[in-house]
């Protein structure tokens, strides 16, 4: 069986944060473009899980392979840190030239890969934890008409059949399909495994096996971009909280509740009875 | 005349939240000079009819039926984009639930439209076409998206992101027709072999919610949380570090892979206001924060705030509460 995890890197997303609370994001002159060199590009989370979930199995004694595959213009870091993780393939799909690459050309060419070079079963992240879209995975789904499984805490394979406990609003729901399916990974699946020193070593000498759009059956069409990032900026956040100060707990506790009270978010009962 | 703008509910979302994707299709129908059509799968809300003429709706079309009505997500994709084939449309609006998010970008790949999800406006009519602009990086960013000339978009629009307003004057009564969408061929490739049972009372529906983060430390003390959420008549909601480390199940998660919640009070302890977490309850209309950092973020959010260890104010609340009688 062959396993392939969809990977992406992307600015680390609580470096992003900080900066943007602090006022101090910097954007391009493309008004668009993130453009500290100090916010640190990592594996997405998600896609660390959906490699951890992949590994998982093979250590459950599935008999399959493993490949990580990303798309993007330099993902050798990203694509090393998985080798160190145990995959055993690890491919980079180079853009296309000249086009601003969106979801649907992403979509594409994971597809194309999957379908040149065959996959079991596909996961990836729920989402990406740049852009949130998390439309990758449905998009590849829906061009190899392959079930699509999201929000999976657990990913288990017996034959033909994958079984999945996935994390809805309403609790977990275990839902099953037959291979070849994409399967999405959430946080709920646990700790990633942290790659040893012998792993990070032989990771740093491994080149990605670079593909090109061109070495892809792409079918007509599949590297338009059907949107066009235009814009990116902080949302203003309007603060006007009143800091409570009092000398003791006890009395900042009331003062709250006074607050409450007054501006009829709650209601004073009767006391305590 | 422009393709309409299909404005799709799946009675996943709530009945404001309806309401709100019909106030954004009916400006980007007014913008574009078109319709609003109103697609609703599965039952027919209560009192849809009145929904529609207060949001100016030409027409609502109701398909239900074996696997609709079940939510089935295969049946669902087929369904919407059989619905399309017979009545394209420029731009296609869910409100955006668990189910429509994974939906909505399978629909899109099957029309040939491009999808946006996290959305919180769109614009058309303009020389820049259609454009819709999203949350990013959990909120910490918002992006704008031109959509390609000629192509269709798909879009889920993020709770809580669009105030829901009636349409202005008197609309007339729109025209109702129940679909027979021939689904018969559609291949359902997913079995439930275990439902999710929903049991009891829902975070999204709470009146008051009391949160925890790391800030509390351990386990134990999250039962502070719980206890003046149960004494304010409230549940208790967490942030995702502590759901990682099994304190409280997922289903108390709020925030952008959470919750999206929309309470009258919102007390956030230990919570360090991440937009990934904040995003889940932007919405509450009382926003109370404690924490002993006076730089949290999470105070930029408050109405209220304590800066204070709360493992001593959680208990003093809890006594105030408790000696006041005070509910919510
Ligand atoms: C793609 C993605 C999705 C995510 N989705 C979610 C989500 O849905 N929900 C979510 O919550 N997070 C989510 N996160 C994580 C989020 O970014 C934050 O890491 C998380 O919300 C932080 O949780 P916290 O505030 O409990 O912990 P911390 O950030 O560690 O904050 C703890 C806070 O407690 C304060 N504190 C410490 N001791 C005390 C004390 N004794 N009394 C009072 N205050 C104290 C500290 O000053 C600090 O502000 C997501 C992240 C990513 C990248």
């Amino acid at each position: 069986m062959r396993t392939v995890v969809c990977v992406k890197e992307v600015l680390d997303p609580d470096a992003v944060g900080a900066y943007a609370v602090s006022g101090h994001l910097e954007i391009g002159d493309d008004a668009k473009t993130l453009t500290q060199t100090t916010i640190p590009r990592l594996m997405n989370a998600y896609d660390e899980q959906a490699i951890e979930a992949a590994l998982r199995l093979r250590d459950g004694g599935a008999d399959t392979t493993v490949c990580a595959v990303s798309v993007g213009a330099d993902t050798t870091a990203t694509l090393r840190h998985a080798f160190s993780l145990g995959v055993d393939e690890v491919v980079a799909i180079s853009p296309p030239a000249g086009v601003e690459v969106d979801c649907h050309v992403v979509a594409a060419l994971l597809a194309a890969f999957v379908r040149d070079r065959g996959a079991d079963l596909v996961l990836t992240g729920r989402q990406a934890s740049d852009d949130d879209q998390g439309v990758v995975p449905a998009l590849v789904g829906e061009a190899l008409a392959m079930p699509v499984v999201t929000i999976a805490r657990a990913v288990d394979v017996d034959g033909t059949k994958v079984t999945v406990t996935r994390v809805t609003p309403d609790g977990d729901e275990v839902a099953e399909t037959e291979l070849p399916a994409v399967v999405t990974v959430s946080s709920e699946l646990g700790e990633p495994r942290y790659p040893n020193v012998k792993m990070k070593m032989a990771a740093r000498k491994v080149t990605p096996e670079v593909v090109a759009p061109s070495d892809l059956s792409v079918p007509d069409g599949g590297l338009q971009p059907l949107l066009r990032l235009e814009r990116q900026w902080v949302p203003a956040v309007a603060g006007e909280c009143e800091i409570l100060e009092a000398d003791s707990a006890a009395a900042l506790a009331d003062l709250l509740i006074d607050r409450l009270v007054d501006d009829k978010t709650l209601q004073a009962g009767g006391g305590r009875p | 005349m422009t393709a309409p703008v299909i404005v799709c509910s799946t009675g996943t979302e709530a009945p404001e939240e309806a309401e709100a994707t019909l106030t954004l299709g009916r400006k980007v129908a007014a913008a574009s000079g078109t319709d609003v059509r109103w697609l609703l799968l599965g039952a027919a809300p209560d009192g849809y009819a009145d929904v529609a003429r207060r949001h100016g709706v030409a027409a609502v079309d109701i398909a239900g039926g074996d696997g609709i009505d079940e939510g089935d997500a295969d049946v669902l994709v087929a369904a919407v984009a059989r619905y399309w084939e017979r009545s394209p449309g420029q731009v296609l609006v869910f409100a955006q639930t668990f189910s429509t998010r994974d939906i909505a970008p399978r629909v899109a790949a099957r029309i040939g439209a491009a999808v946006v999800t996290n959305a919180v406006d769109v614009d058309a009519g303009g020389d820049a076409g259609l454009e819709v602009s999203a949350a990013a990086f959990g909120g910490d960013t918002r992006v704008l998206y031109a959509v390609t000339p000629g192509v269709a978009c798909v879009v889920t629009l993020q709770p809580n992101a669009i105030e829901p307003t009636a349409a202005d004057g008197t609309a007339p009564e729109p025209a109702v027709e129940k679909l027979d969408l021939d689904l018969s061929g559609v291949v359902r490739g997913v079995r439930v072999v275990e439902a999710a049972r929903s049991d009891g009372p829902r975070l999204e529906d709470a009146d008051v919610i009391v949160a925890g983060g790391r800030g509390l430390k351990s386990a134990e003390n999250y039962q502070l949380v719980v206890e003046l959420a149960a004494l304010l008549g409230g549940m208790a909601g967490a942030s995702r570090p502590i759901v990682d480390d099994g304190w409280i199940d997922s289903a108390h998660q709020v925030g952008l892979t959470g919750k999206i919640t929309r309470p009258a009070l919102y007390v956030a302890a230990g919570i360090s206001g991440a937009t990934q977490h904040v995003v889940g309850c932007t919405a509450a209309k009382t926003l109370v924060a404690i924490n002993t950092d006076a730089d949290a973020s999470i105070f930029r959010h408050a109405r209220y705030g304590i800066v204070g260890d709360c493992l001593e104010i959680l208990p003093e609340l809890i006594r105030s509460a408790r000696d006041r009688g005070v509910r919510r």
